[in-house]
């Protein structure tokens, strides 16, 4: 169960989406997560959801990879679109029994909502699986660099960013195996009310931290062998660059918001 | 050539208002250049706390360490010397620090301030000499034990270092890892001349170097080749480690009465003794 997060999972490949300079991608895609929340009728939110499919179909990963990636948050978008069939009114009655009342306006709105919701993590995905986190967190360190002016030390936060997503795999593993021992002694972690399940994790948790603990400190030594001393003077193999092709997406992409925006401006009410 | 000297080494970890704990004593010893030592030693003998002198990791509270001539105690060469001593620890999972295969092994000539196109072609030659070429975008959490402790090797590899210590290094892994990571060693040492210390508790991976030393409660006790120091049955039991099954088995028969040689270390050299043994008494 644990196994189904998705974050850091990369995927190899070389389309123009994986070759693509990472701090573009990194901007694109913050873009992309505002203007998702942008458009007012189905037609703007159509364009965006184009856009995403080109941007799938360009980075030549396999579909169903993305669908998976929606699977952890299916609970969410079930829960919201229901909240929205029954609380939001407006439009023609489709069904009206008790205090149920459910209108065009509610369904429209609620389907509206989960494409919405939808389309955000699969983009934010296909931005995780088309780059590395290492190449991820490189490019974060370079678009915050002014931070350095504020005395951040921007390369440190880089690197524990880069570490955190080197050992999520690894320390969830581990919770597996923890568990696994617990439930071999008898403890009990499925069953119970509330208070009591979040009881059962502390024997699974003491043993995780305690383990996290040492390995931090078998990495710390680790990367001293290996001469590492913070940021100053520290090459990196993978070079940046700007080519013709990232310009390109800017410029697709700054298109895409005036589009929506545009379509906001004409169609504007046509939702309500 | 001497690459790595340690002279009248010895270390004790403080001990706030106690005395404080000797863990090595007074310990004397050189590695010269392609040469293949195995440091044996039962748990507690201080064989990894004299690992981690050889790099700088600890600095000697006695004696001094060489490391090609730079004093480990000089801090001004620090990545000199932890350049010129790669080292390798036990838990594969604990030392890699990019998702990414390449991106791992790039992670120390990135620290040396290499150039980007030169640390290209050092992950390549360092992933090519551990076998590890096809997996160089692979995500490193995927790989088998003994896979990840060759990438390890592979991002010491990439700083071009003179000499590999090796901590254990198939302590965790299962009987297949552990032969690809031998392999991989003997390998970078025959092909390449490098200078390999590896510290182990398993006698087949010491019976395989060119020369072992023996510890015991922080000092150097024995010191030769795997022939000179396995022949010493009783001398290895008295320090709580046990010898080659091929040594162990001579020696039981000897014990018995039969007269077989005293420094029998490979099954072949068994089977040889034995045979000689056999046609004598036809």
């Amino acid at each position: 169960m644990l196994s189904d997060i998705t974050i850091g999972q990369f995927f190899p490949g070389n389309s123009p989406l994986h070759r693509m300079d990472p701090r573009v991608k990194l901007v694109v895609i913050f873009a992309y997560i505002v203007l998702i929340f942008v458009p007012q009728n189905w037609a703007g939110l159509g364009v965006c959801v184009a856009y995403l499919l080109a941007g799938l179909l360009i980075s030549g990963l396999p579909a169903r990879l993305l669908l998976r990636s929606i699977k952890p948050i299916v609970p969410l978008i079930v829960l919201t679109t229901v909240l929205n069939v029954f609380y939001i009114s407006g439009g023609e009655t489709l069904v009206k029994w008790n205090f149920i009342h459910i209108t065009t306006g509610g369904v429209n709105n609620a389907i509206f909502i989960a494409v919405r919701i939808v389309a955000l993590i699969m983009g934010s995905s296909l931005l995780t699986y088309t780059t590395s986190p290492t190449t991820l967190t490189d490019a974060l360190e370079r678009l915050m660099s002014p931070l350095k002016v504020l005395r951040i030390n921007v390369h440190e936060i880089s690197m524990m960013m880069t570490i955190a997503l080197r050992f999520i795999p690894t320390l969830i593993e581990e919770t597996d195996k923890i568990m696994a021992a617990q439930k071999a002694r008898g403890a009990d972690l499925e069953s119970g009310g509330l208070v009591q399940r979040v009881k059962a994790l502390v024997p699974v948790l003491i043993p995780l931290f305690v383990s996290a603990f040492r390995r931090a400190c078998d990495l710390a030594t680790a990367m001293e062998c290996r001469c590492y001393h913070g940021g100053d003077g520290r090459t990196r193999m993978k070079q940046m660059k700007m080519r013709r092709s990232d310009g390109v997406f800017l410029a697709s992409t700054v298109l895409l918001c005036a589009v929506v925006i545009l379509l906001n401006i004409l169609l504007a009410s046509s939702l309500a | 050539m001497e690459l790595l000297k340690a002279e009248h080494l010895s270390f004790q970890y403080e001990n706030p208002e106690e005395l404080p704990i000797p863990v090595l004593s007074d310990i004397s010893l050189t590695v010269r250049q392609g040469e293949f030592v195995a440091v044996l030693g039962h748990n507690g003998s201080g064989k990894s706390t004299l690992a981690k002198h050889l790099n700088a990791m600890l600095l000697p509270t006695g004696g001094k360490v060489w490391v090609e001539n730079y004093d480990t105690a000089d801090e001004s060469h620090l990545y000199d010397i932890r350049r010129t001593v790669g080292m390798v620890l036990q838990n594969p999972d604990n030392q890699l620090v990019s998702t990414i295969v390449e991106e791992d092994v790039a992670f120390g000539p990135e620290n040396l301030g290499v150039e980007p196109s030169e640390i290209a072609c050092r992950v390549n030659e360092a992933l090519r000499l551990v076998d590890m070429l096809p997996y160089r975008d692979h995500a490193a959490h995927k790989l088998s034990g003994g896979q990840k402790q060759r990438v390890a090797i592979a991002g010491v590899l990439a700083m071009h270092p003179d000499c590999l210590v090796l901590d254990e290094p198939t302590a965790m892994l299962d009987p297949k890892g552990r032969r690809e990571v031998m392999d991989t060693i003997r390998r970078l040492n025959n092909e390449r001349g490098m200078t390999v210390v590896l510290i182990t508790h398993y006698m087949e991976e010491a019976a395989s170097a060119d020369r072992v030393i023996v510890m015991d409660n922080g000092a150097v006790v024995m010191d030769g080749t795997p022939r000179e120091v396995f022949s010493q049955v009783e001398a290895l039991r008295e320090v709580w480690l046990d010898v080659p099954q091929p040594t162990e088995l001579c020696y039981e028969l000897r014990r018995a009465g039969v007269s077989l040689p005293a420094d029998v270390l490979t099954v072949e050299d068994a089977v040889t003794a034995l045979a000689a043994l056999w046609e004598g008494s036809v």
